[in-house]
């Protein structure tokens, strides 16, 4: 690294913006650039961001890419013509599944089923077979496959699937056919599933392995500009895209398993979160996104952010390692609208950018979050936001009142105060999802929040859920791409084993543990992170004989004997699931190991707070009733500043809305530490 | 707090409850079918057994029969229900669904005094009885389905009576896993209720329970405004089960269906008589085939809870199939609920013609394999038990094609079959063949979605198979001139031959299997929704190129000719179109002062000649269809030598489920001519 190369840079391309910032570890300083995002050519945003913020290509010393190449691709179905290859007898498997809608449809007579992303006559079967215990009953001819290929090519298939019943128990047949087909198609990329995702389920597996192979060719071309136009402007330090599983990956592994980006951006958001928390010596914590459309929750227990493996992305499942991020569509601009009953509903329809809520004036009619927040002064009305925005209230007290004739009121501060309210409802309904249907309760954990509206109802979500601690770290409007900046590489790897626990011997347990342990040491090391950088943590699927749903139990590779191993599920299990099965039998189904690389990461030392007062004045602010409410500012507070509740701090990108109950202490790192005691507690 | 969105609140808070019980039994239940199929429900209960809350993955089959249950514990207990009780109920006649839906409810208490139930109603894998998986299509009554239970406290005060536990779950096969879900039910319900207790905790206990009938007032409110603006009438439906089981005869359910004002009147009166086979459902179904038609018509969005019932009232007197009493069996209850469906489907949709939905697959379509297990080291009593209910092809409406192999609108989303990865693992089977029922959709200007096929190799002897399905025989039917769809099929290959398992179709109750059979199931394709030669020929075009549909049946049916490159031929397409309407039998309505019946059967007179071109003799399963109407009506042929063979005499009921008027004309057509 040259004295130079002094920035890290992180970007997010969404379909309307892209976001960037640099952190500046010379000077401690964020520099940030949104340009719009160009649909086909996103790279050309990321390049115009870079050139917008001014700074010397060369001295970047990493670069870290949160993408919705792969999510975009798909929601608008711009994938690749893709052909499956499967099992003679069940080439429709990919288009009805296990007979479940997935999406919706109770009660609904006109309910149709999203389309397969490869339609029947691109799925292709040949006449292989292997049984439950893995031994090959039949394989595909030459004659079969030469036949295949030569379909394949005048269908112009641009990618193709494999996906053979038991591949996960062996894949020689997948394999086999897979490379007979490479040797012929050429440039065609053909994906296997076991070697994506060696799990049982030929539906998920299919479905995962028709998700890559469908994106995958936009993903290698987006990926190939974007690195060929950076390096084309003198940039020299790597490029990492953001994984679905809270780590970086490289370019190559982005390129081979496009499957993991799908939650590239909200990843980053858990990441930054945790370091936050960190600096505050707190390790268990729910993560709270909020955005103008959406919010992101995740559980983060000891530091580790949860993972969940059975996902589903817009209709289709996806067998992937993933943080366990629950997402609403509820953020700040959504629509405040009466349902048929007469009762108050938040969207998912967002007034979105434009024309925005009602209170931008930019002719948005309709009442939204932002407008209830407004109209309850908890923002600004007599000086323009950061963005030089001025709101206007009478627009917002319009579009309230508009929905007040249904529900009997003219009182626009009692609609917005219940129309926040049921959004927060929404919002701790998420956190419950994250918490308590997964055995833990959330009075056990602090509060994150961040995104562009997260501090300002995060308080509120805490009180809804019982939770005393709440922490809004710097900048929380940047959070996600600072965790973007500090996320190590990672890798995570899947091994179908197992059986009674009385049928097995620590001693084999580990010899499988160890050969997946080799293939993740190798990996790590082809991505250029040496072994002394490399951790590798096992986890074991495990459920009692008779189960089906699997609980992941840490596994420390040293134990001598399963002893703690079942010790450790039947507690988890009691804990989620209200009892534990101590006399019966547990089984081992999977193995699951995750490597990661440590790599450099900046030193977030934020430059120190402007000189001045804090102390902003104050407006009269509605916490159930009007209360006087001092404002501060936060680039203004040093750290150890202090004070209590009813507050609002104001800063570029977000606004914190500190209830009453509620102690705020500014930290080292300049996190606002807050804590709720109201008395009562 | 603030009155503005406290109810929306408590309504929000209601259903994470709901779904938070979800979570814990799926992830913690032993029967496949639980944990697998989904084939499971929650929901909260006021202490007077309304419905209060459910997911929306929830199934209504399950759950709106949950206030009928709820009732009967209330009134079996009275005063007598404490904090800690367990109550346990299957019993159809009381308000049960079949045997093997366990319900258990708990009881939640605010400042001593009842306040709510919760209620899960889980499908147990087996309940004792005849054959493993308790189900059957043979049975003759309700002892050899399984342990029946009215309702019952299986723990009192927080003590579990474990004898009689022990003694319910000795008659169970596979004990271990019946007592796994017993437990994951039992810590289900405990977390439901600490969760409800921090909701009063929070709410203040008064209040949240006055929030609930605020919110159930508030549903009725709802759906009285959409009943009050269906035109006011009389509405009459019929239709038909195959068989009970046993003999040959089909089951007859009719319904007169009156829209008054803001309520509905549905009155089965007339429907057969309760019989020896399972083929018949206990009083809480008719509510809840009724209530699920009104909803999907009339509000499919708001959440679910009583107060949509409250406008219903149900006449449906005991003692025939719809409503039994003891001893007849009631393991059919989803095929009694699925013609009841399918009469409100169509009365409904005389009222509403624009929501008319095409019929489906008839039920729940149980398939049970069963043997010993060849592993000596399972501790699964030496049996494998394969159970799947296959899903068939959903109804066509006005604007859009059916959905092939799918749960349909009136059904919670279950998966209706096991991944072949996990069944090959557990028993001794292959699956050689998983897809869709070619050319098994009912065909219209909107078709119906194809069915399944799925071919199941038996890899040792001494296996059986029982099924219990219905509409193998009279197939679901299309609505405003649309056609059926393909009937339920459920056969034996062996050696190249076809077997029929039993002499009912559809209901198999334990035939003999050998190794190397195939067990084969095809499930049924949704009803059409109008005329298919009015259908788009792209579509038809689109449907071959695919290959749910033959270009055979493209001709036949659609009236559209194919180029040898797949691509619609114009010309020829509209030549073929004329000559297949000019091939349609064309008969004029003549009113007669009564319906024929014979028993359960519609008879329809047909003269020698028109019977000659239809191809169908005396008892043969004939329709009649017209596009103003809802569904096609069934009937069996009569021959009536001497009559006009332009007329065709149709008494004032049949007249009126036909949505015709005397002097119409409308088709007659043979039922299952092509298969």
């Amino acid at each position: 690294m040259t004295a130079r190369a002094r920035y890290i840079v992180g970007v997010d391309v969404g379909g309307t913006f892209t976001d960037l910032i640099a952190f500046d570890e010379a000077e401690g300083r964020l520099l940030s650039a949104k340009v719009p995002s160009l649909p086909g050519e996103q790279w050309r945003g990321v390049l115009d961001a870079l050139t917008e913020l001014g700074i010397a290509f060369d001295a970047i010393r990493a670069f870290v890419h949160g993408t919705t190449i792969a999510t975009n691709a798909l929601l608008e179905r711009q994938g690749a013509k893709t052909a499956l290859v499967t099992t003679k007898g069940f080439r429709d498997v990919l288009e009805i599944g296990k007979g479940r809608r997935l999406v919706g449809g109770l009660f609904d007579t006109t309910w149709q089923r999203p389309a397969p992303l490869v339609p029947r006559d691109r799925r292709h079967e040949v006449g292989e077979r292997i049984d439950a215990d893995g031994t090959v009953l039949a394989t595909a001819t030459e004659s079969e496959i030469e036949a295949l290929a030569g379909t394949l090519r005048r269908q112009g298939v641009e990618a193709v699937a494999v996906a053979f019943v038991h591949s996960y128990r062996n894949p020689e047949n997948e394999l086999a056919v897979a490379a007979a087909l490479r040797q012929r198609l050429n440039a065609v990329p053909v994906t296997e599933s076991a070697v994506l995702i060696p799990e049982r389920g030929e539906f998920e597996r299919s479905s995962t392995v028709v998700l890559n192979a469908y994106l995958t060719p936009v993903m290698t071309k987006y990926l190939g500009t974007l690195s060929s136009e950076l390096s084309g402007r003198g940039i020299r330090a790597p490029v990492n895209i953001m994984g679905s599983n809270g780590g970086a990956m490289t370019l190559e592994a982005a390129r081979q398993r496009c499957v993991g980006t799908f939650l590239s951006g909200p990843v980053g958001g858990v990441g930054g979160a945790v370091r936050a928390a960190e600096a505050a010596d707190l390790g268990d914590l729910i993560t709270f996104d909020m955005g103008g459309t959406s919010t992101d929750v995740a559980l983060v227990h000891g530091r580790a952010p949860r993972m969940s493996h059975d996902n589903q992305v817009d209709a289709y499942p996806l067998q992937m390692p993933q943080l366990d991020i629950h997402t609403i569509g509820a953020g700040g601009g959504s629509i405040v609208w009466i349902g048929p009953d007469r009762t108050l509903e938040i969207g998912p329809q967002s007034a979105g950018a434009s024309p925005g809520p009602a209170c931008y004036g930019r002719g948005g009619d309709r009442p939204t979050i932002s407008d209830a927040n407004l109209l309850l002064g908890r923002l600004p009305t007599d000086r323009p936001l950061a963005g030089g925005l001025v709101l206007d209230v009478a627009a917002a007290e319009a579009a309230f009142r508009a929905l007040g004739t249904a529900l009997g009121t003219d009182d626009p501060v009692a609609l917005a105060d219940g129309a926040l309210a049921v959004a927060v409802a929404k919002m701790a309904g998420a956190v419950r999802e994250v918490s308590v249907h997964r055995g833990f309760d959330p009075r056990d954990f602090a509060l994150v929040g961040f995104g562009g509206a997260g501090p300002m109802h995060g308080f509120m979500v805490a009180e809804e859920l019982g939770m005393t601690r709440v922490l809004i770290p710097r900048f929380p409007g940047h959070l996600s791409a600072l965790g973007q900046m500090m996320a190590d590489l990672r890798r995570d790897f899947v091994k179908a084993w197992g059986g009674r626990l009385g049928t097995l011997s620590p001693g084999a347990l580990k010899r499988e543990a160890e050969a997946l342990r080799r293939q993740g040491v190798g990996l790590l090391l082809d991505d250029g992170i040496a072994r002394e950088r490399q951790r590798h943590a096992f986890t074991i699927d495990m459920r009692y004989a008779g189960q089906s749903y699997t609980l992941g139990i840490p596994w420390n590779f040293d134990d001598p004997d399963f002893g703690p191993l079942r010790r450790a599920f039947d507690d988890l299990h009691a804990a989620t699931f209200g009892f534990a099965d101590r006399a019966n039998e547990a089984e081992m189904v999977n193995i699951r190991l995750v490597s990661i690389g440590d790599v450099d990461k900046p030193v977030l030392d934020f430059a120190s707070p402007a000189a001045g007062d804090p102390n902003a004045g104050g407006r009269s602010v509605w916490f159930g009733r009007w209360l006087d409410t001092a404002i501060f500012d936060r680039a203004r507070m040093p750290a150890g500043f202090a004070f209590s509740g009813p507050a609002i701090v104001e800063e570029a990108g977000g606004t914190s809305v500190v209830p009453p109950g509620w102690s705020v202490t500014v930290d080292a790192s300049g996190a606002l530490v807050c804590g709720f005691d109201d008395g009562t507690r | 707090m603030n009155e503005v969105g406290r109810l929306e609140l408590i309504r929000e808070s209601l259903v994470a409850v709901v779904n938070e019980m979800r979570a814990n039994i799926i992830r913690g239940s032993y029967s496949s079918i639980i944990y697998e199929g989904h084939d499971f429900s929650c929901a909260l209960v006021t202490s007077d057994g309304r419905l209060v809350a459910q997911g929306l993955a929830d199934n209504p089959i399950h759950i709106f029969a949950v206030p009928y249950s709820a009732a009967e514990v209330v009134k079996t207990f009275g005063d007598d229900i404490h904090e800690g009780d367990i109550f346990l109920h299957n019993d159809p006649y009381t308000g049960g669904t079949h045997l093997n839906d366990i319900l258990m409810l708990y009881p939640v208490f605010y400042q001593g005094r009842l306040a709510l139930f919760t209620a899960a109603r889980c499908h147990w894998g087996d309940v004792g009885g005849m054959t493993p998986g308790s189900l059957s299509g043979r049975v003759t009554d309700i002892y050899q389905e399984g342990m029946r239970i009215e309702p019952t406290r299986i723990a009192e005060r927080g003590r579990m009576n474990e004898p009689f536990l022990g003694l319910l779950l000795d008659n169970m096969r596979i004990r271990h896993e019946r007592r796994g879900d017993f437990n994951t039910m039992h810590g289900t319900s405990l977390k439901a209720a600490e969760h409800i207790q921090r909701l009063f905790r929070r709410f203040g206990g008064s209040a949240f329970l006055d929030a609930v009938e605020e919110l159930i007032l508030r549903s009725e409110t709802l759906m009285r405004q959409r009943i009050g603006a269906i035109p006011d009438g009389t509405y009459h439906a019929e239709a038909y089960l195959d068989s009970n089981g046993h003999s040959p005869e089909p089951l007859a359910g009719r319904l007169k269906l009156t829209v008054d004002g803001d309520r509905l009147i549905a009155d089965f009166t007339g429907s057969s008589p309760q019989t020896g086979g399972p083929t018949n459902v206990g009083p809480a179904m008719a509510l809840n085939a009724v209530a699920s038609v009104v909803k999907s018509y009339l509000d499919p969005q708001t959440p679910v809870n009583h107060g949509s019932f409250n406008p219903i009232t149900i006449v449906n007197p005991r003692g025939s199939f719809l409503n039994a009493t003891l001893p007849v069996p009631c393991g059919g209850m989803a095929e009694c609920r699925a013609i009841m469906v399918a009469m409100m489907v169509s009365a409904l949709g005389q009222a509403l013609p624009q929501k008319l939905v095409g019929d489906l697959k008839g039920g729940a379509n149980h398939v049970y394999v069963s043997g010993p297990h060849p592993s000596s080291t399972d501790d699964k009593a030496g049996i494998f038990l394969l159970y799947e209910y296959p899903a068939g092809g959903t109804g066509a409406t006005i604007g859009a094609d059916g959905n092939h192999v799918v749960r349909a609108f009136p059904e919670g989303d279950f998966n209706v079959v096991q991944p072949a990865e996990v069944v090959e693992m557990q028993c001794p089977v292959r699956i050689e063949h998983y897809g869709i029922r070619e050319n098994s959709c009912g065909d219209g200007e909107f078709r119906g979605g194809c069915g399944m096929r799925r071919d199941i190799r038996v890899l040792v002897d001494g296996a059986s198979l029982s099924v219990l399905a219905d509409h193998a025989v009279i197939p679901p039917f299309g609505v405003a001139g649309g056609y059926s769809g393909a009937a339920n099929r459920f056969v034996v290959l062996r050696g190249g031959e076809v077997l029929q398992p039993s002499p009912v179709p559809g209901k198999v109750g334990g035939f003999m299997l050998r190794k190397d059979d195939i067990v084969r199931m095809e499930s049924s394709g949704g009803g059409g929704y109008g005329d298919p030669l009015k259908r788009d020929p792209e579509r038809v075009a689109r449907d071959v190129f695919l290959g749910y549909l033959s270009g055979e049946r493209a001709e036949q049916r659609y009236g559209v000719a194919l180029a040898a490159d797949g691509s619609v031929d114009a010309g020829a397409t509209d030549g073929l179109r004329r000559r297949v309407r000019a091939a349609r039998l064309m008969v004029r309505v003549a009113a007669a002062s009564a319906d024929d019946f014979d028993g359960p059967r519609r008879r329809i007179g047909l003269s020698p000649a028109v019977a000659a071109r239809l191809g169908v003799g005396e008892d043969d399963l004939v329709e009649l269809a017209t596009p103003s109407g809802a569904a096609a009506l069934r009937g069996w042929v009569r021959m009536a030598p001497g009559t006009d063979g332009e007329a065709l005499r149709l008494g004032p009921l049949g007249i009126a489920a036909l949505g015709s008027a005397a002097g119409d004309r409308i088709e007659v057509r043979a039922v299952g001519a092509i298969a």
